[in-house]
């Protein structure tokens, strides 16, 4: 099955390369977002697997999945540019970052023809506080009390947090307290309840045409730019891009693969939106596994790996370093570049310095034991697989050697974190993995990525334990203001940098190819991509 | 045994013969069935991770407590006794009630009711056509074995098998709907809905993979068996005895040479519409084969059981169609063998 999954992914590359090639370049000069069309009366977008019924408590992915739920569901807050401004909400008012006050916009009606309230919003927070599944669950147990007065909502937080806003303001998603009350079991809810105030409204949901949105007629929030929203389901990336070129889809939710980028921009009608996508792709040590329990160990391995090898051989340049602290240098919390630590030299001579001696093969052997390792990577990942090929190499010029498992994620993910729950171990030397965006935007992430204690450490899949990266994480999240938290944040960089927990390799740039004579309204977002509100709304906030 | 054999009335002690041999082949067929629901049920269990990951992001999931965990497991289903799973699992299939899909809270018959007319569409038309060229192709192959033309068909026919459904169907993407853009690359219906042109369009690709990848194995066994036959002792006789090559193919040649064919086309049927899968996931084909990858991908046990079941009762209504139309072709079968 592994093999078969490697065999699958390089095909759809290949496959890939050939329908680019077969179809000529046109030749004509590159066309960006905002040179077309500004409305539309219809675009297709496809997406690789089946949504659920667009609850916020069904859908199957973050993205595009939740990206979707967004356009059903509005929240009281939304993230335009580096601001966090009002939505459902007219204001964020705080003083001390511990009690918001949120006074509700009028006219908003659920696609019911109900009309908002403040009691539905109250009702909401209580509802998250009580469902905790769902992919656009949002955590909100740190809202200690939620009231309403007339139209306005006021939540009071355990204790000052200034990222509250970003992080649950413009990520929770408003319910309908007069459908969702009597709903027990989230799970089988319904395309019924996906009634939202958001400026689209489910029409359509079948297993043979996907999903139709349609353009909430009462929307009070801004103007809709396009009339109707077909998402077909298509699993395959190399048949999505075909149906690209054809016009039978309007854009792309897949990367465009970094081989195909040049050539997809010469095309004449179709344009490209890039950003920064945030998501950090990492080399894992497993931090409990002799060596790897050992800083010194993972240092020597981290400065033998040439990251700027992998951003130009396996993205071909389309990324970013990875920083050695692990924040993106783009992410308001970054310290600044520390640059690459890569020095081979540096590494072979701390390894000669742990006593680490090359055996008759060539391969060191420290305690008694040769320095040979397992690394597990994703079948499905054509630029984790390169990167692990890469890696390989280098680790074998400081006489490390690597036995690369390719398997599929669901397997990899039950050895590097079984069950999601990190208290049950793990059980593997080193990993390919990757977080997403949001982990990389939220401190609160960032230290449960770290945290020696399983409950407060949730996403430390590495097994990492060290009490003074334990003490920089209780500053950075107990800091009250966001500018203490940026000051916070790059002692922690420091911490991490030391200790090398995992190596961070790089970020991919994000590039969604969409057709531009449909519409060439997309715009990005950062964390969301191309597919949000404001691709696709001109809202009056 | 003998080649060309005249039909015998059944007898009374054939029929009891045939009763027997009939109540014989449904009492296999039921063990099988039972093996085959034992499979359906612990396959999906032996893979990897679990339906947690149904019930929010990793990072979502990862911040639940154990008790939580635990409700979750329980509310749906899969946190009870393997035991009682496996006995929900069997009472679902009695009732035909085969529950609730994890991922979407979809009734998982209706879910299989939207797919598997689809499926059937696809692989019953792809059939039909990879049966009409493949048995053409292997009874002009094996009549003109000696023929320049018959060995580049059979060069042919295995460089044809060898080709992956997956590469296949890129190639033609690339060509028929990319580059002329005289089909469409993925779906089942247009923009205009269910339109009988629009369902002939888009089954054109999947179906055109379906068949190429699925003629030569036909071809090569007509082929062979007409082989088989053509050289036998009495088509060899007759052909001494001076009667034209046309007659003898028709009248003594086709009819037995076609019997394993027939066997194999029932078999394929039954498979056919698992080996869709690979198919209708690059044509975003909306059948049985999509549904069972993303329910696998999701790890969703009821909807897996759910497709795995119909793919094994389709396996086996095919074993046990064959067998019961083998006699209606072949005479000896109905009068118990070659006496």
């Amino acid at each position: 099955m592994q093999f078969q999954g490697r065999k699958f992914a390089t095909s759809s590359v290949a496959v890939l390369a050939l329908i680019l090639s077969a179809c000529g370049g046109g030749g004509a000069a590159p066309t960006q977002p905002g040179a077309g069309k500004d409305t539309a009366e219809s675009v297709t977008i496809a997406i690789a697997s089946d949504e659920g019924t667009l609850t916020p408590f069904t859908n199957q992915t973050g993205y595009p999945g939740n990206n979707l739920v967004k356009l059903i569901f509005d929240t009281l807050a939304v993230v335009e540019g580096d601001e966090v401004v009002g939505l459902l909400a007219e204001e964020i008012e705080t003083e001390d970052n511990q009690t918001y006050s949120l006074p509700l916009r009028e006219g908003v009606t659920w696609h019911d023809g109900e009309e908002l309230t403040a009691d539905d919003i109250v009702f909401s927070v209580e509802f998250h506080r009580d469902n905790a599944e769902g992919d656009s669950a949002v955590d909100v147990s740190m809202i200690e009390d939620v009231s309403a007065n007339g139209s306005t909502v006021t939540m009071v937080l355990d204790q000052p947090d200034p990222e509250f806003p970003r992080m649950v303001l413009a990520d929770m998603a408003i319910l309908p307290e007069h459908l969702w009350a009597g709903v027990k079991k989230v799970g089988e809810a319904g395309t019924d309840l996906a009634i939202g105030t958001g400026p689209y409204v489910l029409d359509n949901y079948d297993n043979a045409s996907g999903y139709t949105l349609t353009a909430n007629p009462d929307y009070a929030l801004g103007e809709v730019k396009v009339d109707t929203i077909e998402v077909a389901i298509i699993p395959e990336e190399s048949t999505q891009f075909a149906a690209l070129r054809t016009g039978e889809i309007d854009i792309s939710t897949r990367i465009v693969p970094p081989q195909q980028l040049e050539q997809l921009q010469s095309e004449s009608n179709i344009g490209i939106v890039e950003g920064t996508e945030y998501a950090a792709t990492l080399l894992l040590f497993n931090n409990g596994r002799p060596p790897f329990d050992d800083p010194a160990v993972r240092r020597a391995l981290t400065q033998a790996i040439d990251t700027e090898d992998l951003v130009d051989t396996a993205l071909l340049g389309s990324g970013t370093l990875g920083s050695p602290g692990f924040i993106h240098p783009a992410s308001p919390m970054a310290a600044g570049d520390s640059g690459s630590p890569y020095d081979v030299d540096a590494a072979n001579a701390a390894l000669d310095e742990l006593g680490a001696k090359p055996g008759s093969d060539g391969v060191r052997v420290l305690d008694g034991e040769p320095m040979s390792y397992e690394l597990l990577v994703q079948s499905t990942s054509t630029d984790r697989l390169r990167s692990a090929e890469l890696i390989r190499e280098m680790l074998s010029e400081v006489g490390v050697e690597v036995k690369i498992s390719s398997m599929e994620s669901d397997s990899l993910d039950a050895k590097v974190w079984p069950d999601y729950d990190v208290a049950q171990g793990r059980n593997y030397d080193m990993s390919m993995w990757g977080w997403s965006a949001p982990v990389m935007l939220s401190s609160g992430l960032i230290a449960q990525l770290l945290y020696s204690d399983p409950v407060k450490g949730p996403l430390n899949v590495v097994g990492f334990s060290d009490p003074d990266t334990d003490a920089a994480l209780d500053a950075l999240t107990s800091e009250e203001t966001l500018d203490g938290r940026i000051a916070a944040a790059a002692d922690l960089e420091g911490q991490v940098a030391e200790q090398a927990p995992w190596v961070t390799l790089y970020y991919r740039d994000g590039a969604y190819a969409f057709r531009s004579d449909t519409y060439s309204g997309w715009t990005w977002q950062d964390g969301k991509s191309a597919l949000h509100g404001f691709s696709l709304v001109d809202y009056d906030l | 045994m003998s080649a060309i054999q005249a039909s015998v009335p059944a007898t009374p002690v054939a029929r009891r013969g045939r009763l027997t041999f009939l109540g014989g082949r449904v009492l296999e067929y039921l063990a099988v069935l039972i093996v085959a629901l034992t499979l359906n049920f612990l396959l999906p269990r032996a893979l990897p991770g679990g339906p947690l990951k149904l019930f929010g992001s990793p990072e979502a999931l990862a911040r639940l407590t154990a008790e939580e965990r635990a409700q979750i497991a329980t509310e749906y289903g899969f946190g009870d006794p393997i035991h009682l799973q496996f006995l929900d699992y069997l009472h679902s299939v009695v009732t035909l009630d085969l529950g609730t899909s994890l991922s979407d809270g979809r009734d998982v018959t209706a879910a299989i009711g939207d797919a598997l007319p689809w499926t059937l569409l696809l692989v019953g038309t792809s059939i039909v056509a990879t049966t009409l060229i493949g048995i053409t192709l292997g009874v002009i192959g094996g009549i003109r074995r000696r023929e320049g033309k018959g060995a580049f068909t059979l060069t042919g026919a295995i460089v044809v098998d060898s080709i992956p459904q997956f590469w296949l169907a890129m190639l033609l993407i690339v060509w028929f709907g990319v580059k002329w853009q005289i089909a469409p690359t993925f779906g089942a219906t247009g923009p205009d809905g269910t339109t009988v042109a629009g369902l002939a369009q888009h089954l054109v690709l999947p179906v055109a993979t379906l068949t190429i990848t699925g003629i030569g194995y036909i071809f090569m066994y007509t082929r062979s068996s007409m082989l088989s036959v053509l050289t036998s002792e009495p088509v060899q006789h007759a052909h001494a005895r001076g009667i034209p090559r046309g007659r003898l193919v028709r009248r003594h040649v086709l009819r037995p040479a076609l019997l394993p064919v027939h066997t194999l086309i029932m078999l394929d049927i039954g498979f056919l519409a698992a080996g869709a899968i690979v198919v209708e996931t690059v044509f975003a084909y909306p059948g049985l084969g999509r549904l069972t990858f993303g329910a696998i991908a999701a790890r969703d046990y009821p909807l897996m059981q759910g497709t795995f079941l119909v793919l094994t009762l389709m396996v086996v209504l095919m074993n046990l169609l064959a067998d019961l139309t083998y006699p209606l072709l072949d005479p000896r079968a109905r009068t118990g063998g070659d006496r």
